[in-house]
């Protein structure tokens, strides 16, 4: 069973026709008759502009100039005069630009396709085919790790990965006599890096999935079983269909999380061990630009990693939405059933 | 009732203002208007404000580790009282009161804070922090440079010469030295007379050794091995280091002849003959078993624990540190008396045969902001911290060394069988250098290490990525030497 709403792939025939459109006779007149979809749109517009398009532009111009703390205060960093591509050149003459690049894709890939979307969809599903207070129990035993503040969540998984005799892991390793009782964060640090942020990722796709599929009209799910379909063919040729929207949604808005985010790699391992093991793009823009041991932060060189960040996130909706037919799926409605 | 209450109001101010408008009133006999107390420790101190006269907030945001670090602060405190004399003895009608704000935050953390104060026209007066942020300060212009007023406090004149270098940027100064420390060597007596080739005698005499360069880190590695090889220890526990950035490094780095900054130019310098020695040392006691994989740890979980445990043969640590095991770690076995009877420690050895002995001295710095409307009394609250009495508290308490040259034989510094016991390795101090780029260089020398430490880099390859790292980012700002 499919449900189409496009007229020319002669699906299901109209009831009725909308009119086309009266083309206005000027630009007023054009602004007049869009004037409620512009109410509507604008606080989002708003937010939009003051919290993504103003700062990536301050970003962007950042990003040209030498600003850092040993100028700040003094330095004229809005001047075009002050500007130059030296970060960017910088940037490309850094020999780990691969593996901090490399670091991220592993990062955002693994993580989104075992937890933030694969765990996200799976634990739906699951919660949502048995018992509804028992699926109820599983979702919130799953927003635990997001309800727990970063610094403690992070201070408990350090005490479980710790070496033996301290480490939690260890203990039990140590008994069945498995592992040298190394810190875990030093032997695997990206099995933990993943778990860790997976685990709170995976709440947001749960709750989007969730309320998603408990959306679906209750009548697709009983034809689908009338016409003898097995439940993991319900969930192949009716569900998944119908929750497209939110799967690109989840998708999208947890790729980009997860290429900005940071907080726990930085509070788990620091990006280390070693050299730049688990330091990811949004890390390295941070190390450079806000952290320092001895002083003189570079907030010009470190925007400029951040502003490679952003190319690549937008890269990345884009794709997203042309993967899933993002037209398509905001396309006006042909039909209006009556 | 109240238009009486006002009229009586308002002769009283006009007749104070009349007082003190003729300008010949004694000082004590002067109206007070106002009066503020100030609590230090427990203690209260009252400040009074005389008519005309002009009641001035000094802020000061100081870096300490509570409990042992708190008198950075607390010793301005004490200098209210005294500051406030001065001025009324001096006929100046302005009276000092001081807030204080003190935490354990990271240096890097407290500038930057510091910074964006600046930048929203909030600076405290006084920031106190490591010296090596003075070359970044002062190239921003957020900090002044105290060379011209330094003569006008004779508490400075006591400062130990030595230590002016470490506030001196540009030739000129731009901080007061509030402490300094030595990062000595440490060792554990018994477990170093277990290990082949050594017995108590060797054990006691080995201080001495090092100081007359005749024990280098290659020897330290070599009985390191042999600890493990004799089960005195367990493998990785022959050598530790501190578990994460910190100047420690830099240390070593010095103790193999490397230098860090041009003494002409101001430039930043890197050694590479240097730098592999460097690097070789940490990649033997990888290796070799001798010394544990120390970047891999925590300072709670992992270093204290163990270093003040009877588990580590050699560690690295500072004199600053004898106090919070002694407070801390080693308070169940008897605290300060148990480290005096079980543990030896020293200068770090010279690097190689024919090198000397040195250590790392990290001065904290009373720096005053450019934004302070009055340097002058910021000033006179540090010069009053600036004392025998009041730098020995914070010494003792911190076990952070003598600043001053009469401190060594102040009595109370001098019973401080500690302190006394390392004040000599002052002679032996090096310090970071002063210079806005400091930051980049010492972080990327030690992303290098961390690299060395994981197996992912030689000691050649980790030089080749320091060159490589610090010309990219830093351009003609760095020499390159070797």
């Amino acid at each position: 069973m499919s449900v189409s709403n496009r007229r020319e792939r002669g699906g299901v025939p109209s009831l009725s026709l909308r009119e086309p459109f009266e083309q206005p006779s000027s630009i007023g007149a054009w602004l007049h008759s869009r004037r409620a979809a512009w109410a509507f749109m604008s606080p989002a517009v708003l937010l939009i502009t003051l919290f993504f398009f103003i700062p990536v532009i301050v970003l962007l111009v950042l990003s040209l100039s030498d600003l850092k703390s040993a100028n700040f205060g003094t330095f004229q960093w809005w001047l075009p005069t002050n500007w130059s591509l030296d970060n960017y050149s910088k940037i490309i003459g850094d020999r780990f630009i691969s593996k901090f690049l490399g670091n991220t894709l592993f990062y955002v890939l693994t993580t989104l396709a075992i937890f933030n979307f694969g765990s996200a969809l799976l634990i739906a599903l699951i919660t949502t085919h048995i018992n509804r207070r028992a699926g109820f129990f599983f979702r919130l035993l799953w927003l635990l790790p997001r309800l727990t503040p970063s610094v403690v969540y992070i201070l408990m998984w350090r005490r479980i990965a710790a070496r033996a005799p301290h480490g939690i892991l260890n203990q039990f390793l140590t008994l069945a006599g498995l592992g040298g009782g190394d810190n875990l964060l030093q032997t695997m640090p990206w099995v933990f890096v993943i778990i860790v942020n997976g685990l709170i990722g995976a709440s947001f796709g749960l709750v989007i999935f969730t309320s998603a599929i408990e959306a679906i009209p209750r009548d697709y799910l009983t034809a689908s079983k009338v016409d003898g379909a097995s439940t993991l063919q319900t969930i192949r040729h009716v569900i998944v269909p119908m929750i497209r929207w939110p799967i690109l949604f989840v998708l999208t808005f947890q790729t980009l999380s997860l290429l900005t985010s940071f907080e726990q790699i930085l509070l788990l391992t620091g990006g280390g061990p070693g050299l730049f093991r688990t330091e990811v793009w949004a890390l390295r823009a941070y190390h450079l630009a806000l952290s320092t041991e001895s002083g003189n932060t570079q907030w010009g060189y470190g925007a400029a990693w951040a502003v490679i960040l952003v190319i690549i996130g937008v890269a990345a909706a884009t794709i997203y939405m042309r993967v899933f037919k993002f037209d398509e799926l905001v396309e006006e409605p042909k039909i209006d059933l009556i | 009732m109240t238009k009486k209450f006002l009229i009586t109001l308002t002769m009283l101010v006009g007749l104070s203002t009349l007082v003190a408008a003729c300008g010949t009133a004694d000082p004590e006999t002067i109206t007070v208007v106002e009066t503020v107390i100030v609590e230090v420790q427990g203690d209260t101190v009252e400040v009074e404000v005389p008519v005309g006269g002009e009641l001035i907030t000094i802020v000061a945001r100081c870096r300490a580790k509570p409990p042992t670090e708190d008198w950075r602060c607390n010793n301005l405190l004490f200098g209210v009282a005294e500051v406030n004399a001065d001025l009324e003895a001096a006929g100046d009608s302005r009276r000092v009161v001081l807030k204080t704000i003190q935490d354990n935050t990271g240096f890097g953390d407290i500038m930057q804070e510091f910074a964006l104060a600046y930048e929203d026209g909030q600076a405290p007066d006084i920031v106190l922090t490591g010296h090596e942020f003075i070359g970044t300060e002062a190239t921003a212009g957020r900090i002044v440079s105290i060379e011209s007023m330094i003569a006008d406090y004779p508490e400075f004149d006591n400062m130990i010469d030595g230590l002016w270098a470490s506030v001196t940027f540009k030739g000129e100064r731009w901080g007061i030295p509030q402490d300094t420390e030595a990062r000595p060597i440490y060792w554990d007596m018994n477990l170093l007379a277990s290990v082949p080739g050594w017995d108590a005698a060797r054990v006691d005499g080995l201080a001495a050794e090092i100081e007359a360069g005749n024990f280098t880190l290659s020897d330290m590695l070599d009985a390191a091995e042999a600890a493990v090889g004799a089960g005195v220890v367990d493998a990785g526990m022959g050598f530790w280091m501190r578990p994460s950035n910190g100047t420690d490094f830099t240390g070593v780095y010095y103790a193999f002849g490397g230098e860090t900054i041009d003494a002409e130019t101001g430039t930043l310098v890197y050694d590479t003959v240097a730098g592999l020695k460097f690097y070789q040392f940490f990649e033997r006691g990888l290796t070799g078993d001798g010394a544990h994989s120390f970047l891999t740890g925590d300072w709670g979980g992992s270093y204290h624990p163990n270093v003040s445990g009877g588990n580590v043969l050699f560690w690295a640590g500072g004199s600053w540190q004898w106090a919070e095991w002694a407070d801390q770690w080693t308070g169940d076995l008897g605290g300060e008396a148990y480290q005096f009877e079980n543990w030896g420690y020293a200068l770090y050895p010279a690097g190689e045969a024919g090198g000397s002995a040195s250590t790392l001295s990290h001065p904290l710095a009373y720096l005053v902001s450019a934004q302070s409307e009055h340097p002058d009394l910021a000033l006179a609250l540090i010069a009053k911290a600036t004392t025998d009495e009041a730098n020995t508290r914070h010494a003792i308490n911190s076990t952070h060394l003598a600043i001053l040259t009469t401190q060594a034989s102040y009595e109370p510094y001098a019973s401080a069988e500690f302190l006394a016991s390392v004040t000599y390795m002052l002679d032996f101090s090096r310090f970071l250098p002063n210079n806005p780029n400091w930051g980049t260089y010492q972080q990327t020398t030690f992303d290098a290490l961390s690299g060395v430490q994981a197996g992912e880099l030689t000691a050649q390859e980790a030089v080749d990525f320091v060159v490589e790292t610090l010309e990219n980012q830093l351009g003609d700002e760095i020499i390159i030497l070797g």
